[in-house]
């Protein structure tokens, strides 16, 4: 009985998390396009990759596994992991970044004055900084999203799970069915690598996906227990 | 060990009021100068604000650069004030005397440096006032008290505040004197005003002598605090190499190594601009360079602990920060740089009592020291950042700006800057701290020697 | 600093205090040897206890882990003495003068911590598949140079002892009628007869020795936690630990200086030479160094709290706030809080008790602490992990246990009070220096004590 109330009030609020399924990802970067086009995210140029200053909320780290000939392309996307435990936001001095009761590590641009300490803090290096004002071509100009905040100079961002989606979805006030909500990357994976959902409930995909066999957390040893959950299948015959 | 020269108490009015009451041509010269040099870091700070932080050389994995660098470097240097000040007070080292004053206010001066280096490096620069000045009228919520960022100018502010009020009660004697000889001048008013009506009583005495006392034991706790909590900006980050237990201990005795050899340096330099040869002698500096020896040693377990103790884990990360921070170029170079001016040349040199005695090995020393306690800090914030981290290609080096350049050297000549001017209105040497100094000189007679000796409780 | 406005009593002559501290050397009367033959029952005693650890053999590491605490215990209080004397010296403070023996002849305590160190490092496990200082030095690491390290400092403590006895060795050889004591005094004093080289030599090697002792009590120090609590503990990397251990040995080194003074004072009758000063002057580093130590700690422990990484939080759990929690409390209230709050009062600090009292808080407070910090290392079954597996439980003592406790104690005290009886327990040469570089003169209307610098 106790169990029973408590899951109903865990379902009320409900705890958002992804999956993401390295066997499946091909590394094509649609997801990278799709959260820039959506998050307001300043195009990144050349230069701003050869000043190491590009800005993706979302991005597509590739290592090598195997030694020339045998050697094979793997991808892994990395994006802010909305820790529960997240070693961000004690350090930031004026609350710019906290975390919300649907789990979610919130950013708060205006309240943010550009420490830079959680970025120094992350050890998932999802934190990015504006050292520029963000600036687009004029004829982009009417294709921001307008339920995005366009991010001054001297402020950190990162991931939202697009928030925005979240706050439209859940308005009304009744719960949100499962997959009618997606964030632009999971949205845009044409392999269906990302799934993301609601983990308090239980007949979710994603619930389902974050307890499978091929589970495994990104640098689980440093107790920040994330929210992504990414599966792979590891190769016993090496 | 006070047996060297006697002097009148007029005669120190005289010789230590000196620069107060006249200015000389080489002062014009030097303030104009280091205002150059202060003016130009503004024009640069000026043009960053106008810019962005895209000016300096900070990029993806380094957010920390030169800024932070140099503000851990000047909190260090204004540990000098206290040690010299309070811990020589309250342990009646007679020594103290000369350099009191100006250790102090160099305290002052070099937290003022220190403290705009966070606020130029922050994104936000112009909305800072929400992090330092806790106040929740315009956005309802108060500053978060867990982040060390909080922690720092609380600790920064009081011992600013408190180290000001040290300085202003050691100076109220000397105001009075300055009101006296200024009779007739705009001094009078000004000095009058600022000397609070001292006329010398002994019920003002006692309670001057007590109120520094009583600072000296409250501002102790204080001096060990700031540059611990500095220590715990990196202490209780996740950053490998960062996170290391030993770092508030070793930060605090680094910070009073480095700001011990700023008072060697600024002893020498104030004897020679102000023709102070009565006043800070051989035995001053050597008593500093002892003093050294035992503090860089104190530094050098520490680091060596540090060291160790990094290395014992053999955990991957702490080994690619050590590696790159040993063995990589340019962190290297820097590295053995930093290892050997600031304990290989100068401590083994501090031993002999010819150096020790020496004004000019002490200028050069001592400023060794503190190249390579600045590289020391460069060394501990930026390789841990500027490492190969887990699942991040897009590492780089770091290589400061022109702009952070300009700002760094500007807080370089502040510090004189502001020293320089403070010596125009107020002596740099306690004239009442030198007159106390020379009625407990005493002689003993031993068997055909005459010894110097002092006046002590015990 | 002028203030002490009372009238100085005059001063005694060198000769006055040769004369007394020469009388109160020779006698060996039944009091002594009854204070002798007791110390020797409980030595006995815990030898008794080492035995019955030693039937049980050296498989089970956590049966050792009391007589390592035991062991560390007189590291950081009996042998940290000589630190005063040295630092003290070091600094040219001239009320150190009577106290300096006591806590050099301490130094005699080296030879009994080096041999309960060789069966320590039995218990020690291989280093393979465990962190440690070694890394790829082996060479009989780590029992070589472990013993090479606390013997090393034995030797330095006891030349250190030897040289600035030699002035007292002279003159006890001179004014003792002869005997078998008096026959090995004359040896131990090398022919000593205030030559002024020799004088040269002494204060030279005085320095040499000091200085080493200061240089070699702390690596002694690191490779105590480095091997025998860091090593076992997995997934421990607290740096600071070993200079923290130094801090505490400097704690608990005052203290013991403390209550010797006092007990001396009582029982000895010594209250001219352990006047209220020395306890004053004393009490204020005791002071100071109780808040280094809680700082010390403090910035390791806020470091694992608010880092939050599982391991150390796992471990802060064992060593704090679980398993150890009693004796945590414990350490925490006799080493930190208790002096801060009764320390600062200049009145308390000015006085014999007062210090005394506190000072007794902190050695029981120390030896709870290296319980927590070594008892608990040793009870850890496999140090090749990389994380805690669980928290352990905390270990209480057994009987053998408190055998060993008590008996090494009582070993320690046994020592110094039979070199006590060789070389004489007040360093009459340094007394009757400060003695004649001190002259009492009238300043405005008091009575002041002038000191010369005699440098």
């Amino acid at each position: 009985m106790a169990t029973k109330t408590k899951s109903s009030a865990q379902r009320d609020t409900p705890k958002w998390e992804m999956v993401i399924d390295l066997d499946r990802c091909t590394g094509c970067q649609a997801c990278v396009i799709a959260c820039q086009a959506e998050n307001n995210i300043p195009i990144n140029e050349e230069s701003a990759f050869h000043e190491h200053r590009a800005i993706q909320w979302i991005r597509i780290e590739r290592y090598w596994e195997g030694e020339f000939p045998d050697v094979k392309a793997r991808f892994l996307p990395l994006l802010c992991q909305q820790c529960d435990n997240a070693p961000c936001e004690p350090v930031c001095p004026v609350y710019a970044t906290y975390h919300n009761e649907e789990g979610l590590n919130v950013q708060v641009y205006n309240r943010c004055v550009g420490t830079r300490y959680c970025g120094n803090n992350c050890p998932y290096h999802a934190r990015l900084f504006n050292y520029w004002e963000p600036v687009w071509p004029e004829d982009l100009r009417n294709q921001l999203n307008p339920d995005v905040t366009v991010r001054t100079r001297g402020v950190m961002e990162k991931c939202t799970f697009c928030i925005q989606r979240i706050r439209r979805a859940t308005r009304g006030g009744e719960a949100v069915e499962d997959g009618a909500l997606q964030p632009a990357c999971v949205q845009s994976c044409p392999t269906s690598a990302l799934v993301f959902g609601n983990a308090n409930d239980p007949d979710a995909k994603v619930t389902r996906l974050k307890n499978d066999e091929r589970h495994f957390r990104v640098m689980e040893h440093l107790g920040t227990d994330p929210s992504v959950t990414y599966l792979k299948q590891v190769d016993v015959d090496g | 060990m006070y047996y060297r020269r006697t002097l009148s108490d007029a005669q120190i009015n005289r010789e230590l009021l000196h620069v107060v009451f006249t200015t000389p041509m080489w002062w014009i010269v030097i303030v104009g100068l280091l205002g150059l040099v202060v003016g130009l870091a503004v024009i640069a700070v000026g043009f960053m604000f106008n810019q962005g932080l895209g000016v300096t050389g900070l990029r993806q994995p380094v957010f920390w650069g030169f800024f932070i660098t140099n503000f851990v470097f000047w909190v260090g240097i204004s540990h000098a004030g206290v040690m010299i000040s309070a811990i020589l007070r309250l342990s009646q080292a007679e020594w103290r005397r000369p350099m009191v004053r100006a250790a102090e206010i160099m305290t002052v001066f070099s937290l003022m440096a220190a403290l705009t280096m966070p606020l130029v490096h922050a994104g936000r620069a112009w909305r800072i006032f929400y992090w330092i000045f806790p106040y929740d009228w315009s956005r309802g919520i108060w500053p978060d008290i867990r982040s060390p960022l909080i922690w720092d100018p609380v600790a920064i502010f009081t011992y600013l505040i408190s180290s000001s009020l040290f300085v202003y009660t050691a100076l109220i004697p000397d105001l009075a004197v300055i009101r006296d000889r200024g009779k007739g001048t705009w001094r009078y008013p000004v000095y009058a005003v600022l000397s609070l009506g001292w006329h010398g009583s002994p019920h003002q005495w006692k309670l001057q002598g007590m109120a520094g006392i009583l600072l000296s034991a409250l501002i102790l706790p204080v001096f060990v605090s700031v540059h611990s909590i500095v220590s715990w900006d990196f202490g209780v980050s996740l950053v490998p190499s960062w996170h290391v237990t030993v770092f508030a201990p070793y930060f605090v005795i680094g910070a009073v190594h480095s700001g011990v050899s700023a008072v060697v340096t600024l002893m020498v330099i104030m004897r020679k601009l102000y023709h102070l040869e009565n006043y800070i002698w051989e035995e001053h500096i050597d008593a500093l360079a002892r003093l050294l020896i035992v503090v860089a040693t104190g530094w050098f377990f520490l680091f060596w602990l540090d060291l160790v103790f990094s290395l014992w884990t053999r955990e991957e990360q702490e080994m690619v920060v050590w590696n790159l921070r040993l063995f990589e170029a340019p962190w290297g170079w820097l590295f053995l740089t930093f290892f050997i001016t600031s304990y290989v040349i100068p401590v083994p040199l501090w031993l002999f009592k010819r150096v020790r005695r020496s004004f000019t090995w002490m200028l050069w020393t001592s400023l060794l020291v503190n190249v390579g306690m600045w590289l020391e800090r460069f060394l501990i914030i930026v390789p841990g950042l500027v490492r190969k981290g887990p699942l991040v290609f897009d590492y780089g080096t770091y290589r400061p700006s022109p702009i952070e350049i300009m700002i760094v050297v500007g807080t370089l000549a502040l510090v004189p800057f502001l020293l320089l001017l403070f010596s125009k209105f107020f002596p740099l040497i306690p004239l009442w701290e030198v007159k106390e100094g020379q009625k407990l000189i005493d002689h003993v007679q031993l068997g055909n020697v005459e010894v110097p000796a002092l006046v002590k409780e015990h | 600093m002028v203030d002490a406005a009372h009238e100085i009593p005059p001063l005694p002559t060198h000769q006055e205090v040769t004369r007394d501290v020469l009388a109160r050397f020779q006698e060996l009367g039944a009091r002594y040897w009854g204070w002798v033959t007791v110390l020797s029952f409980l030595f006995v005693l815990g030898i008794l206890g080492f035995v019955i650890r030693l039937t049980c053999g050296f498989d089970d590491r956590s049966i050792w882990g009391y007589h390592v605490a035991t062991m560390s215990f007189i590291v950081t209080t009996f042998l940290a003495m000589p630190l005063i004397s040295a630092g003290l010296r070091l600094m040219k403070a001239h009320w150190r003068r009577p106290l300096t023996r006591v806590t050099e002849n301490m130094s005699i305590t080296g030879l009994l911590v080096v041999l309960m160190l060789l069966p320590a490092l039995a218990a020690l496990p291989p280093l393979e598949g465990r962190r440690n200082i070694w890394f790829d030095f082996p060479l009989g690491a780590p029992g070589v140079w472990n013993v090479l390290g606390f013997g090393n400092l034995a030797l330095v403590g006891l030349a250190l002892l030897w040289v600035l006895a030699l002035p007292d060795l002279a003159a006890a050889r001179d004014h003792l009628p002869p005997s078998a004591r008096q026959r090995v005094i004359s040896w131990a004093s090398l022919g000593w007869i205030g030559h002024l080289r020799q004088w040269r030599v002494l204060y030279s090697a005085s320095m040499l020795f000091g200085a080493m002792y200061l240089l070699a009590y702390p690596l002694v120090q690191s490779l105590l936690i480095a091997d025998f609590h860091a090593g076992l503990l997995p997934g421990l990397k607290d740096a600071i630990a070993p200079a923290r251990a130094v801090v505490h040995g400097i704690q608990g080194a005052i203290a013991m200086t403390i209550v010797v003074m006092y007990v001396m004072r009582r029982l000895g009758g010594y209250e001219r030479y352990f006047a209220v000063d020395q306890f004053w002057a004393l009490s204020k580093p005791l002071l100071a160094f109780s808040l280094f130590w809680f700082y010390f700690w403090w910035s390791s422990f806020i470091t694992f709290w608010y880092g939050r990484l599982p391991g150390e939080t796992d471990l802060i759990r064992f060593l704090v706030l679980n398993s150890y929690l009693g004796p945590f409390i414990v350490s925490m209230v006799l080493n930190f809080i208790v002096p801060l709050v009764t320390l600062i009062w200049s009145p308390v600090r000015r006085s014999a008790w007062g210090p005394a009292l506190v000072s007794v808080g902190i050695l029981v407070g120390s030896y709870v602490n290296e319980v927590r910090t070594y008892v608990s290392a040793f009870s850890i079954e496999d140090p090749t992990l990389h994380a805690l597996d669980g928290i352990p439980p905390g270990q209480w003592p057994e009987a053998a246990d408190v055998l060993i406790g008590i008996g090494g104690i009582a070993g320690c005290v046994l020592l110094f009070m039979l070199v006590s009886k060789i070389v004489p327990v007040i360093s009459m040469w340094e007394v009757g220096e400060g003695l004649r570089l001190t002259k009492v003169r009238r300043y405005l209307n008091r009575q002041v004590r002038v000191i010369a610098k005699s440098h």
